[in-house]
């Protein structure tokens, strides 16, 4: 089921809360329980065939869990414990999302004339990452033991299942486990709508919106330089407002349940360089990628050249662990020499002296906004050699079209631009303090201005009228 | 008794926020409402499709995404014939087909429509009783696709107009920006600018004469886009050793043969006081050849079907088949063509006279004569020497 779509936002997101606040009056357990079935219902609706695999998942690593954290083990059989847990969440992750990739590189290799057709379970990245942090933790210590019923409300939590944020244990299972979010609050509910309201807005009318402008450069038809880089930045705001627009909406939909999501996005594009783009673009992958691969790996512990090494494997898997093609990878790893070169800027560059500061800044926004878009190319590209093709026709200036159609295509990129660049980014606008577990302080009672009430209702409207066929979020394919 | 009051205090602050709160979630609620009620009837006013009611308030703008706009032609026109097919019937003008055929036609061709898409939309048309269906038939139009309600182009309950497609056309903010436009453009001192500023490429509805809709825009150059060169280049690129595997993509005979029956079968069957004019079009000999030498068992697989369709269209007094392909003066001109199967303007006049005259209809006792002889071509064509 989509958030984007009629039964969602008028059938089972209302008849979800009317559940969880009624249910709220009979105790605390009631509640989790009746969320976690709506969440199985909300992914079952689209994916009903791998609803098995969801809960044989969670029933695996609940367990596993619970060796961790219960028994007193040894220490040799505790890591053995974690590497069953870890190894069968990956094997599981390997055989549905990697088994057809490794099938095709080996009959690349070999012409083995073999090959793998899997299905990939929508949500499966998301869920097996989340559960793997989890079992991590609890191998170090780090976790209290979790009755069932939360622990499966963490794992198949629906605003989250499909497409993130990827969750924490620790900071969603405390929140399902406390009665203060069992009990309908008008505040945090109208908060959550107009945050629900931004994101539809960002998904139906923006990422929806210059959808058509991406075949330009990724379409069969030939493309100019001008077309080229047309589709390349349609498809650079198409994702940032796909993805952060489901992200809002998520969060959105999860405050009305009075639970505060993380964030996942900090204007990625106003970034002045990679470094900084990545605390701001999908931040609980970053954060993940950081706490369970990178430091793991041994961060930047052991001198600077084995951190280089580290950040390009962590980069590189993480470009794997959007999907199984040597795009993402080439993706990753070119994310990954964005990063190695920004830190060996930082600590071998010249010292940039404040008259020329503005300047270089400008620079430095500009340099990273264009290695961004250059990388997307890889992402969104079918293969290696598309990508090849469109970067060589966004390096070609001799073949210009720029006819009407590129002239208005250009107005649409500017004023998406100008939104991504400019606009306050939704948790400004809205106050969100995912820490302190505050929203909407300066829209609070009387001081709530009428005006910016009646706005996002109709960007609300806005976002509900433009829902107008079935259209998938990016991100799910991941 | 102080923290006793003092709770109290607290409490009573907690519950004026909560009402405020809720007040505001009332507000909210109520303006999404009103804007999206507003919208709506923006849009019932204003009837970009005409689905409704034929243009009276406000001028008439028609669409070029023929899948959407045809769900309000077959509302909102007087028509006797209904002009069906794929892009290859695009760009015919009502105006010629009523002149050269003395009826009053409604074009519905859909570019790259399946047989599913074009019986459904058919069908809507033949509510209103027209007399004659001429329809432009491809062999691929018949391979397996999405039904009508799966298939996320076409807006199948728009044609039945039942609750959730009306609702989709009334609470839908890309028409609510339309039928504004449209209203806009009605507006007399605003009206030459309007006009001005509307094209394709920021409004869906940039046609105001129905006659226009889908034909081959003035400004193009009818020499640059169809001569032999172009045509030449096309058959070179699906004959690429990397593309021609998708010249085969799809084709299955039995799928076609039951698309065949369900499609355009059924429909000849339910409706016996209709008259179906069928034609194969003139494709250049370049599509049949490019076939022959990618893959000999598609080319065979073809055949059969056209075989079979020939010979099951033969069996309906209603029907009539008329087969243009193997008229050699102009299969063979490859200045006729912008690809391998795209013919010119010209050519589209020469189909209405054939179809007016009966010139290449098909003898219902020799159904596959011209079959035949579109074989017999195809094997004696060479393409070694075809201009660069």
């Amino acid at each position: 089921m989509l958030f984007n779509s009629y039964p969602f936002i008028f059938l089972f997101l209302p008849a979800a809360l009317l559940g969880y606040f009624a249910l709220g009056r009979f105790g605390n357990l009631l509640p989790v329980i009746w969320l976690a079935l709506a969440s199985l219902a909300f992914y079952s609706f689209s994916n009903w065939q791998f609803v098995g695999l969801l809960l044989g998942s969670i029933a695996f690593n609940y367990f596993i869990g619970l060796l961790l954290i219960a028994r007193r083990l040894r220490a040799g059989t505790r890591f053995a414990v974690l590497a069953i847990g870890v190894a069968g969440d990956l094997l599981v992750l390997g055989i549905f999302k990697y088994a057809g990739f490794l099938a095709a590189n080996l009959n690349a290799l070999f012409s083995t004339g073999f090959s793998v057709k899997v299905l990939l379970p929508v949500g499966i990245s998301f869920y097996t990452f989340t559960q793997i942090a989890f079992l991590v933790d609890a191998y170090r210590g780090k976790v209290a033991g979790y009755a069932l019923p939360p622990y499966a409300l963490f794992v198949t939590y629906f605003p989250h299942l499909i497409a993130g944020p990827i969750l924490h244990h620790r900071d969603m299972i405390p929140q399902f486990e406390r009665s203060e979010s069992k009990r309908p609050d008008p505040h945090l509910i109208l908060c959550g709508l107009i945050i629900f309201a931004i994101g539809l807005f960002k998904k139906t009318c923006l990422a929806d919106g210059i959808q058509p402008l991406v075949a330009l450069a990724f379409g069969p038809n030939t493309p100019s330089f001008d077309q080229a880089w047309i589709g390349a930045l349609a498809y650079t705001f198409q994702l940032y407002f796909d993805f952060s627009g489901y992200s809002d909406m998520a969060i959105g939909i999860s405050l009305m349940f009075g639970i505060f999501l993380p964030l996942n996005f900090n204007s990625p594009y106003k970034a002045r360089n990679i470094i900084d783009f990545w605390r701001r673009w999908h931040m609980t992958l970053s954060q993940f990628l950081r706490d369970y691969l990178y430091i793991p790996l041994g961060g930047n512990r052991r001198g600077p050249a084995l951190r280089y090494v580290n950040l390009m494997i962590t980069m590189a898997l993480g470009g794997l662990w959007h999907g199984a093609a040597w795009t993402f990878v080439i993706w990753g790893v070119l994310h990954g020499l964005y990063l190695c070169i920004n830190h060996a800027w930082s600590n071998f560059g010249p010292a940039i002296g404040p008259r020329v500061a503005p300047a270089a800044n400008l620079a430095a926004f500009a340099l990273t906004f264009l290695a961004v878009v250059v990388a997307w190319v890889f992402f969104r590209a079918d293969s290696l050699s598309s990508a090849l093709y469109v970067l060589s026709k966004m390096a070609s200036p001799s073949q210009i079209a720029f006819g009407r159609g590129e002239m208005a295509d250009g107005v649409f990129i500017a004023i998406y631009a100008g939104i991504a660049w400019f606009a306050p980014n939704t948790q400004t606008i809205m106050g969100y303090d995912h820490a302190n577990r505050t929203v909407g302080g300066a829209l609070d009672g009387s001081r709530l201005r009428p005006l910016f009430l009646y706005a996002t209702a109709a960007v609300l409207a806005f976002g509900i009228l433009g829902i107008q066929q079935y259209s998938e979020f990016i991100y799910f394919r991941f | 008794m102080n923290r006793k009051s003092g709770n109290l205090v607290s409490e009573k602050v907690m519950l004026k926020h909560k009402m405020s709160a809720a007040k505001n979630l009332l507000r909210f609620l109520g303006a999404t409402a009103f804007v999206s009620l507003g919208a709506a009837a923006l849009n019932f006013v204003v009837d970009p499709l005409q689905l409704f009611r034929p243009a009276r308030l406000f001028a008439a703008m028609y669409s070029p995404d023929s899948r959407m706009q045809d769900a309000g032609l077959v509302r909102s026109q007087q028509f006797d014939t209904v002009f069906m097919g794929t892009s290859l019937a695009i760009h015919f003008r009502q105006s010629d087909i009523d002149r050269l055929l003395g009826v009053k036609s409604l074009k519905l061709s859909m570019t790259g429509s399946t047989s599913h898409e074009q019986s459904f939309v058919i069908a809507a048309a033949l509510e209103r009783h027209p007399k004659r269906v001429i329809w432009q038939v491809d062999d691929w139009i018949f391979r397996d696709a999405a039904e009508v309600d799966q298939d996320i182009y076409l807006p199948a309950d728009l044609y039945r107009r039942n609750i959730k497609g009306v609702a989709g056309y009334l609470f839908s903010g890309a028409m609510a920006r339309e039928s504004a436009w449209i209203m806009a453009r009605s507006i007399p001192p605003l009206a030459p600018l309007v006009a001005r500023l509307t094209n394709g490429v920021m409004f869906k509805f940039p046609i105001s004469r129905v006659d226009d809709i889908n034909i081959l825009r003035p400004e193009v150059d009818v020499h640059e886009a169809y001569n032999a060169k172009r045509t030449a280049d096309a058959f070179r690129s699906i004959t690429d050793p990397v593309r021609s595997v998708y010249l085969a993509e799809g084709y299955q005979y039995e799928a076609m043969v039951k698309n065949f029956e369900t499609d355009a079968v059924g429909l000849i069957a339910k409706n016996p006081d209709v008259k179906f004019d069928i034609y194969f079009p003139p494709y250049s000999i370049l599509q049949w050849v490019a076939m022959r030498d990618a893959s000999a068992s598609m080319l065979q697989l073809v055949y059969d079907f056209s075989a079979y369709a020939a010979r099951r269209v033969a069996a309906f007094p209603n029907a009539r088949l008329h087969d243009f392909r193997a008229i050699a003066e102009v299969t063979h001109d490859l200045g006729n063509y912008a690809d391998v199967i795209h013919h010119s303007p010209a050519v589209d006049m020469k189909v209405l006279s054939w179809l007016a005259a009966g010139t290449y209809a098909v003898d219902r006792a020799t159904p596959l004569a011209s079959l035949e002889r579109l074989k017999a071509q195809v094997a004696a064509y060479k393409a070694e020497d075809l201009e660069r």
